[in-house]
């Protein structure tokens, strides 16, 4: 457990490095995130500027989901998409073998060695809108409520890496797959809005079988605890009963699929 | 001339055949422009089911169905992405060959836009009618409309290929080709109508927007083939706009391009 954490420390460390070596690229990265936000508002603006609520969702509710949005996309970009690029890069190329050879679980090590720090303004950008939509709604950032909802955007989190652990383990099969990070893209795309506008089979949809559900909309209704987003107050339960079994099975897929690999050339 | 239509025809034939090999990868690429509309679609008609005359800029739920169908199409029809592709080629050096080719690269970028265009429609086609046979769009459109609108596309294509192919040329100066990009397709989306209808955008932005082409590729014939433009006069008006506006950016392809190629050093090819 130490040397886990040691290790972690490490490759964050080298990561800030990098990061450090490229301050002027920083700046225009830092003005694209502010951009992305800033068209986001936008949108929220010209959907407001038509009507009232959507399906129940004010504009002070959506400003929350538009911060959770950025806030899970981030946090994808900051460790999610490039550990998996990497790790495709390896098994197709056979380099792979270097990382089986080391003395650490081979899961863990490929999930922790890469980390895009810049990416965190996406974090801290969405955690401000987040909070100010929350504090126009009820005058406060209720505690309790806060407590719950970084509890359910971790545990979303957790659910888009299990996704990804499993995607990048179809690689063992099928050796082009560099892909299927634009395939999570577009479905992704459908969380920038309350499930509650899509239709009822839709939605059962991206609740149980590609559970978006739980990523976006339900942590930005749990921190409000407002019964007019449609969110159920049992969604932080599920949240974690589904994290934690995507976890496992997960798990269980990568080691299953690690038998297939048999190296390339390397 | 008709060495050129040789060579790009010869062109069109050999990015086709590069198509084909790539088909997994093309649908997905194909797949943004389905996914896109379908989510503003629900977004919007669940938006106008809260106003009280169940509409928003004078569209209602089949209004929005048939508006966002439509832009599918259009969407693939007119879509331009030179300034990534044209850029990378800039910056990584691998202009160099075809430079040294006897017709402007254009013809073989145009060539790369129209086999996607044309090898993606066996995806497509079947995607839309599935979309249109779920949400039941309802259409308000004359025949004539429908002879504009084919008009309106293509004008509307031909904007939005040059002024992409002629922003990508910023390539030769600038660095940052992700954030040119980004931005350009943010503009489409915004000011283009492909996130909001037009008369659904704030008066700030809609101002904004009147004075910018991106309205003229996307939402005018848009607006046109779901007969929300009335009059012949207006359709009118709004051809010879767009027609106004390809020729001032054929024009300043041209000059920046003289300007641009004077500048251009490659280091590898």
């Amino acid at each position: 457990m130490v040397r886990a954490l040691r290790l972690m420390t490490l490759f964050v460390q080298v990561s800030v490095q990098n990061f450090t070596a490229y301050r002027f690229d920083f700046f225009v990265r830092g003005l694209m995130s502010l951009i992305h936000v800033g068209a986001e508002l936008v949108a929220v603006w010209t959907i407001f500027n038509n009507t009232q609520s959507l399906k129940g969702w004010q504009w002070q509710h959506m400003l929350v989901l538009v911060g959770v949005y950025r806030i899970i996309a981030g946090g994808i970009r900051i460790s999610i998409v490039p550990n998996m690029r990497k790790l495709l890069d390896e098994i197709r190329e056979g380099t792979f073998d270097f990382v089986l050879l080391r003395p650490v679980n081979a899961q863990f090590l490929v999930s922790i060695r890469e980390f895009v720090i810049w990416r965190l303004t996406d974090v801290f950008l969405g955690s401000a809108a987040a909070a100010y939509g929350c504090y126009s709604l009820l005058g406060h950032v209720p505690v309790k409520q806060t407590f719950v909802f970084i509890m359910m955007l971790a545990a979303g989190f957790a659910i888009v890496y299990s996704v990804w652990l499993m995607l990048a383990t179809l690689c063992f099969w099928f050796i082009r797959i560099q892909n299927i990070e634009m395939v999570f893209w577009n479905v992704f795309e459908a969380g920038r809005y309350p499930i509650v506008i899509y239709n009822p089979w839709v939605r059962w949809v991206l609740t149980f079988i590609l559970p978006l559900a739980f990523i976006t909309t339900f942590p930005a209704g749990s921190l409000l605890g407002d019964p007019a987003t449609g969110v159920p107050p049992s969604a932080p339960y599920y949240a974690l009963l589904i994290a934690t079994v995507l976890l496992l099975l997960s798990g269980w897929f990568w080691r299953f699929g690690l038998k297939r690999y048999a190296g390339a050339s390397a | 001339m008709s060495r050129v239509v040789r060579v790009f025809l010869a062109y069109l034939r050999a990015k086709i055949g590069v198509m084909l090999q790539y088909r997994g990868e093309i649908l997905l690429w194909s797949i943004w422009g389905i996914i896109n509309p379908a989510v503003l679609y629900a977004m919007w008609s669940a938006a106008a089911s809260g106003n009280e005359n169940q509409s928003i800029a004078g569209l209602d739920r089949g209004g929005f169905a048939a508006y966002y169908f439509v832009m599918m199409i259009v969407g693939h029809l007119t879509g331009a992405w030179d300034v990534y592709h044209l850029g990378y080629l800039i910056r990584s050096g691998q202009l160099s060959p075809m430079l040294l080719r006897p017709v402007l690269p254009i013809w073989e970028t145009l060539a790369d836009n129209l086999s996607y265009k044309i090898t993606t429609l066996m995806f497509v086609v079947p995607m839309w009618a599935l979309f249109a046979w779920l949400v039941t769009p309802r259409f308000e459109t004359s025949l004539w409309q429908v002879g504009m609108g084919f008009i309106a596309v293509l004008l509307g294509a031909g904007l939005n290929y040059m002024l992409c192919h002629t922003a990508a040329l910023l390539a030769f100066w600038a660095t940052k080709l992700d954030a040119m990009g980004e931005i350009y397709f943010g503009l489409c989306m915004f000011l283009g109508g492909r996130f909001a209808p037009m008369n659904a955008l704030p008066g700030p932005i809609l101002a904004i927007a009147e004075y910018l082409p991106f309205r003229w590729m996307f939402a005018f014939p848009t607006e046109l083939l779901i007969g929300k433009i009335a009059s012949m006069n207006e359709a009118l008006i709004g051809v010879v706009i767009q027609s106004v506006w390809l020729v001032g950016v054929v024009i300043l392809y041209r000059l920046m391009w003289s300007v641009a190629v004077k500048r251009y050093t490659a280091v590898s090819g």
